[in-house]
């Protein structure tokens, strides 16, 4: 494997969509070239720091309460 | 409705609100509301306009959801509406830009600086998440929407493809530059924590 395939499949595999086999090959590689498992290390912390980024707020239940009333009287008027 | 709403699935519950039942659609509201309000908040950066965005979407809905024939498919439906919306908003804002390209030739195996092994405490900082948002909040729409919709809210690639028209390969690789471009912002931003005698470049 070179360095090209490799960040290639790091999307796949961040998505556990490639075989054990190509998942070897893809370790392998990654103990050889230090490149790589650098860009590994961080391509993969991006994504897991994206996904701990907090939601903006919860929509509060006062708001929840106010818009299905209006859903209510604009879809099943009286 | 014999089922409470609260027990119904999101696909029955859609079939009830069909018929009608205005508990269906308050149930619908309660489980979606706060996913239509995130994504139109992280997609227009404005508080009151994703809480307005987020009324026009559950009254386009809801007036259309006749049209929706195969209910197992609300959610794409909702998400779409939502995305369209935003668009809709940053459009009229002259905020909406479908710039895609940036140069990424070069961004694979550029900064080796390996900031993965700082402490937690640096990289599960506040400020940290703050650059992080900045950077994502600074990408292209079209790329910054597929990075907000996969890493950010947790959809499947296909049903970010088919909320926005595009094909799986096309989300992949929208996802895959933007990951590029904020991985680059955050070496840069984390470069200041490297060892200074360079050992650890």
């Amino acid at each position: 494997m070179n360095c090209r395939i490799c960040s290639k499949l790091l999307q796949e595999y961040l998505e556990d969509s490639i075989s054990e086999e190509l998942i070897s090959e893809l370790n392998e590689h990654l103990k050889e070239c230090r490149s790589c498992e650098i860009f590994f290390r961080t391509y993969s912390l991006t994504v897991r720091l994206s996904q701990r980024i907090e939601p903006p707020c919860c929509v509060s239940s006062d708001k929840i309460e106010r818009l299905t009333s209006l859903l209510n009287e604009r879809l099943f008027p009286k | 409705m014999s089922k409470p709403a609260k027990k119904l699935s999101d696909t029955a519950l859609v079939s009830e609100i069909k018929h009608g039942d205005a508990e269906a659609m308050e149930e619908i509201v309660r489980r979606f509301s706060n996913k239509v309000y995130n994504l139109a908040f992280h997609l227009t950066r404005d508080a009151s306009a994703a809480e307005e965005i987020m009324q026009e979407v559950f009254l386009t809905v809801l007036s259309k959801i006749h049209t929706l024939t195969n209910e197992a498919y609300f959610a794409t439906w909702l998400y779409r509406v939502t995305t369209n919306a935003s668009y809709g908003f940053l459009r009229k804002e002259k905020k909406y830009s479908d710039q895609t390209l940036i140069d990424d030739t070069n961004s694979e195996h550029t900064a080796v600086y390996d900031w993965s092994t700082l402490p937690d405490d640096i990289l599960l900082s506040e400020e940290s998440s703050t650059v992080l948002r900045r950077a994502i909040d600074t990408l292209p729409d079209t790329m910054r929407t597929v990075v907000i919709m996969k890493d950010v809210e947790g959809l499947r690639n296909e049903d970010i493809a088919q909320t926005l028209g595009l094909t799986v390969p096309a989300v992949k690789s929208r996802l895959h530059r933007g990951r590029l471009v904020l991985r680059e912002t955050l070496s840069d931003y984390f470069r200041k924590y490297s060892d200074p005698s360079g050992e650890g470049e």
